[in-house]
């Protein structure tokens, strides 16, 4: 465990003195920033059903921030170890894989879950500088943050698993931010030929989907079914991560 | 503090180190030498527990490198070829960071991480960038962090690869001050860093060991011919009279001199010295000499000789084998 910490906090430190995160946070920023914007002029012309926090999660503008996140948070992690060569002088030090692929995960992670603290102020903000009129349902802001972060936890596994298979940053940002938009684009072919599929067909893929999530989510229904269909997706993909950097250690 | 036993390891399709076995006693100073893709790196790599060997054993201070690769990764000080480092972290940083992960702590490791800096001579880079280092520096980094938990064993691919010859010669002092602390195999292509460092050198080629003795056994045994140069002042057909000598094979004329002076190369047979001979000679043709000098094979000569005849291997003097 004392080895996992040590990795952990170089990571982190990878990650604060390069400017990616510093880039990742801004773009996130003002991002979020036009999302809740976007929000805010919805409520402000006529009277809604959903608060503030589902229609900023349901703008264009989140879902940009969205498919930005990943490849760029993740893209390094591996690939950037495996093209120096520090690969091999780590794995000469007497550590073990899952601490690295953990240490390397759990800092994007962090980073990650950084990102959205912002977004958390312009919410708090809007209901204090309107005396309350601007409503924050708790369960809604409970849901929205807590499938944020299993969603991230998804896609970060994903960019882990696509950065161990290559030495090129920008490869392994394209596998990722491909995988990532596939998953999405489940929820978007629903919207698109919704009323022509049988209803089975559209629960299945509502499963599955993104957008989804975040609609029942953000509407403050909180399901444990999204949450550890996520959880053990991130599983999955670390363990197969897992696998591609030991693979190195097979032995035939 | 190793043994190793039938080694090979197979990339796909190609065999980068074939069935090779060797010992390396505590406190020895080993030296790995061969042409470009030999598979020495390989076989460090096996050695360090990086990766696995396809067949074959070798165990490192007493521990499997396959089964107990965390206890043989402790015991050993790799420094991988070219030096990888994280080129965004300080010198003293990166090695805090290394002694953390080797296991060291608290007031021990700072004043070991002070140590091995001094000994590697980059205290005055400690607050530097890595990635603003020159090549020298890395590499001098990359050698304080294999020696940073002070391992029984260091394995160096490379270790004066890209530095300037000062800083070869400190590396070949701060080696040879080594030996009484850790064992140290190292590899090189520079033979003339073997012949000044190593106790033994292992010559590997094509994936094999191709030679495994002391430098000075190496040369000697080798069945090349030794030269002789010669600048004498006679006329007419000299190459003749010289290979009228029993031991002489060839007999050469060089470039031309200045008149009346001129130049030959004589091919001797090892083991034979010929200069009593040559000057029975002269003195009785009425020739002067001015230079005369004897050129014992190096191991340059060994190695040449080795790679050359990789192909053939009826060529390769048997005793070297």
């Amino acid at each position: 465990m004392r080895i996992f910490w040590i990795l952990l906090k170089k990571e982190l430190h990878a990650f604060f003195v390069s400017p990616v995160a510093y880039v990742v946070l801004a773009l996130v920023m003002v991002l979020n920033g036009f999302a809740f914007r976007a929000a805010l002029s919805v409520l402000e012309n006529a009277p809604s059903d959903g608060s503030i926090v589902s229609w900023t999660f349901h703008a264009m503008w989140f879902w940009l921030s969205y498919f930005f996140i990943f490849p760029l948070l993740t893209m390094r992690l591996f690939a950037e170890e495996k093209k120096m060569g520090t690969l091999e002088t780590l794995f000469t030090a007497p550590v073990r894989a899952w601490q690295v692929v953990g240490s390397k995960y759990l800092a994007a992670v962090i980073v990650y879950c950084v990102l959205w603290l912002p977004s958390l102020i312009n919410f708090k903000f809007a209901h204090w500088i309107s005396a309350g009129q601007v409503e924050l349902p708790s369960g809604a802001m409970r849901g929205a943050y807590l499938i944020l972060v299993v969603m991230g936890m998804f896609n970060l596994a994903i960019g882990c698993f696509a950065s161990s298979l290559t030495s090129n940053q920008i490869v392994a940002a394209i596998i990722s931010f491909t995988l990532s938009l596939m998953h999405f684009l489940l929820g978007i072919f629903i919207l698109v030929v919704g009323r022509k599929i049988s209803d089975t067909i559209v629960d299945i893929v509502n499963y599955f989907a993104a957008t989804e999530h975040i609609r029942i989510f953000t509407a403050g229904l909180i399901d444990s079914r999204p949450i550890i269909y996520y959880l053990s997706m991130s599983l999955l993909f670390l363990s197969f991560t897992h696998h591609v950097v030991e693979f190195r250690r097979w032995r035939p | 503090m190793i043994d190793v036993q039938d080694l090979t390891k197979q990339y796909a399709g190609r065999t980068a180190v074939n069935n090779i076995s060797f010992q390396v006693e505590p406190g020895e100073i080993v030296g790995f030498l061969g042409p470009n893709g030999a598979g020495k790196s390989t076989t460090m790599r096996i050695l360090s527990g990086y990766m696995p060997a396809t067949s074959g054993r070798a165990v490192v201070a007493g521990f499997d490198v396959f089964h107990q690769s965390i206890q043989v990764r402790q015991s050993v000080g790799y420094m991988p070829e070219n030096a990888p480092l994280y080129t965004d972290m300080r010198v003293k940083e990166y090695l805090h960071f290394r002694a953390e992960l080797k296991g060291l702590s608290g007031t021990a490791m700072r004043r070991r991480i002070g140590e091995v800096m001094e000994l590697t001579g980059v205290t005055d880079m400690r607050k530097r960038l890595i990635g603003n280092l020159s090549k020298g520096y890395r590499q001098r980094v990359a050698l304080a962090d294999a020696l940073v938990h002070k391992p029984k064993l260091l394995i160096l691919d490379e270790p004066t690869n890209g530095l300037d010859p000062v800083q070869i010669r400190h590396v070949r002092d701060l080696l040879r001050n080594l030996k009484s602390k850790h064992t140290v195999l190292l590899s090189t292509h520079i033979l003339h860093e073997v012949e000044q460092s190593c106790d033994r050198v292992i010559m590997i080629h094509n994936g094999r060991i191709r030679a495994n003795d002391t430098p000075a056994n190496l040369t000697r045994q080798l069945r090349s011919t030794t030269l002789l140069h010669l600048e004498i002042e006679g006329s007419g057909n000299l190459a003749e009279k010289f290979s009228a000598i029993t031991a002489v094979r060839k007999a050469t004329e060089e470039e031309l001199l200045v008149h009346p002076w001129r130049r030959f190369t004589l091919r001797v047979e090892p083991d034979h010295d010929v200069r009593d001979e040559v000057m029975e000679l002269a003195t009785q043709q009425k020739w002067r000499i001015r230079e005369m000098h004897r050129q014992l094979p190096t191991l340059e000569d060994v190695f040449v000789e080795l790679s050359m005849n990789a192909g053939t291997p009826t060529d390769i003097p048997t005793h070297v084998l």
